[in-house]
């Protein structure tokens, strides 16, 4: 359900919207953020965490329940509420348990971005070392001198959107026009960043 | 078709068979195009943190909103929090300060409470007519009211002063609602001379059963007088006198 009235939205609709395309699901993304705030609350007083930490750890919650949402990973077997929570409690606890123990930084490991799981085992290797050469904060830094249309398109396809989608929220003609305007984006940062590396 | 594209092609569809083969091909020979596809996953992998760091910044925004938005509620004052609760104590007042205003006990009802808690069963008591008087208590016990009147009747037809006969005549004569009868014997029982004598206390209970016009009147000037000569029933009738 489009979000246009001043009602306030249910649970199925702010689900329905973080499945759909563009400026509803953002507009989602806020309303599910907004309406179990106080979890932040409970937190501060319950496990006595700094209001930063409960913040982190509510943020962290709402960004892993958006993608869960978006890919279907929630089922509703439970309400929207006791689902969120669950995520929320179980964050706390490692935090509790990282504050308490080193255990956490001992055990951490480097992920393999996702897209390479459809790349063979013997070329990942090959990736992943390329990517361990690569500059990131050199990156990070030349994504600043991009202009903020171009930022915003390329955080978009970073998240995981589709040119379609990225198309329907930029508000550009087509999924064509928004993958070559991306590509071109990308090339741009790509050039600035050899630049930098000579 | 440029390598960006080609790429591009590869990890935003679903690539053929083909063109899985021919990546990993170029990706073993050809050092520019792995380094290529370094970049475009690194690149993505940074600006999907970035995007990460701007949405915390959002939620950051939103939170400061939720938090001006709830200060600026007027906080309710501890009697807006506590008035649920105040509201039901009012009303559990209401109910016990109505019920005792509007559901006060009748004098009949007050005396129906002494004879169910007191009257219901005898309890065997020691005297010389032991056998007589046990043989109406337990009569009286079975539910046979009549025949246990008849034999405590009986008894004192034998003996007008057995004052155990006439107490137990009184009071089955009051269970079986001759209340004249039960007036009859508590009368009587009440003008001897005993250590104990429930006499005029019972005949006040029998009073206030009956309930004709001027018993209840009687029936409390009979509980004075056992609250002042401290007689048999004295705790009972201070009670009934309050509420009364």
């Amino acid at each position: 359900m489009p979000i246009e009235s001043n009602q306030p939205l249910s649970d199925l609709e702010i689900i329905d919207n973080l499945q759909r395309d563009g400026l509803e699901r953002r507009k989602a993304e806020d309303v599910l953020f907004t309406r179990y705030a106080y979890f932040i609350e409970q937190a501060m007083h319950k496990y006595s965490f700094a209001e930063p930490d409960a913040f982190d750890i509510y943020s962290d919650t709402i960004l892993s329940a958006i993608i869960k949402i978006i890919d279907r990973s929630f089922e509703g077997r439970s309400t929207l509420k006791t689902w969120l929570f669950q995520i929320f409690h179980n964050k706390c606890v490692d935090l509790i348990r990282k504050k308490t123990t080193n255990k956490s930084s001992v055990n951490r490991t480097i992920s393999i971005p996702e897209v390479l799981t459809q790349v063979a085992d013997s070329s990942k290797t090959v990736i992943q070392q390329m990517m361990d050469l690569t500059d990131k904060e050199t990156i990070r830094q030349k994504l600043s001198e991009l202009g903020d249309s171009c930022r915003k398109m390329l955080w978009q396809w970073a998240e995981g959107y589709s040119d379609k989608e990225i198309a329907a929220a930029l508000n550009y003609k087509t999924a064509d026009v928004v993958k070559t305007s991306r590509l071109r984006c990308l090339e741009k940062l790509r050039q600035l960043y050899k630049t930098q590396a000579k | 078709m440029d390598t960006q594209t080609y790429i591009d092609n590869y990890f935003m569809g679903d690539p053929s068979a083909d063109m899985r083969k021919d990546f990993e091909k170029k990706l073993a020979e050809d050092k520019e195009f792995a380094e290529e596809v370094a970049f475009y996953l690194s690149a993505k992998d940074v600006i999907g943190e970035e995007a990460l760091i701007e949405k915390k910044e959002r939620f950051k925004k939103l939170y400061e909103d939720y938090k001006n938005a709830n200060a600026a509620k007027p906080q309710k004052s501890i009697v807006r929090k506590l008035w649920p609760y105040l509201a039901a104590a009012a009303i559990i007042a209401g109910v016990i300060i109505g019920r005792n205003m509007f559901f006060q006990p009748s004098t009949e009802q007050l005396a129906d409470n002494y004879i169910k808690d007191n009257f219901q069963t005898l309890s065997v008591t020691m005297s010389a007519k032991r056998d007589s008087l046990q043989t109406g208590i337990g009569l009286f016990n079975e539910g046979k009211r009549v025949e246990a009147l008849q034999q405590f009747e009986s008894m004192i037809k034998n003996d007008s002063s057995s004052v155990e006969a006439i107490k137990y005549a009184g009071i089955v004569s009051l269970q079986l609602q001759d209340y004249d009868k039960a007036i009859d014997y508590f009368t009587r029982l009440g003008n001897y001379q005993l250590y104990a004598n429930p006499g005029k206390f019972y005949l006040s209970i029998t009073l206030l059963k009956r309930n004709h016009p001027g018993d209840t009147q009687q029936a409390k000037l009979l509980l004075q007088q056992v609250l002042q000569n401290d007689l048999e029933g004295k705790e009972t009738a201070k009670l009934l006198l309050d509420k009364l």
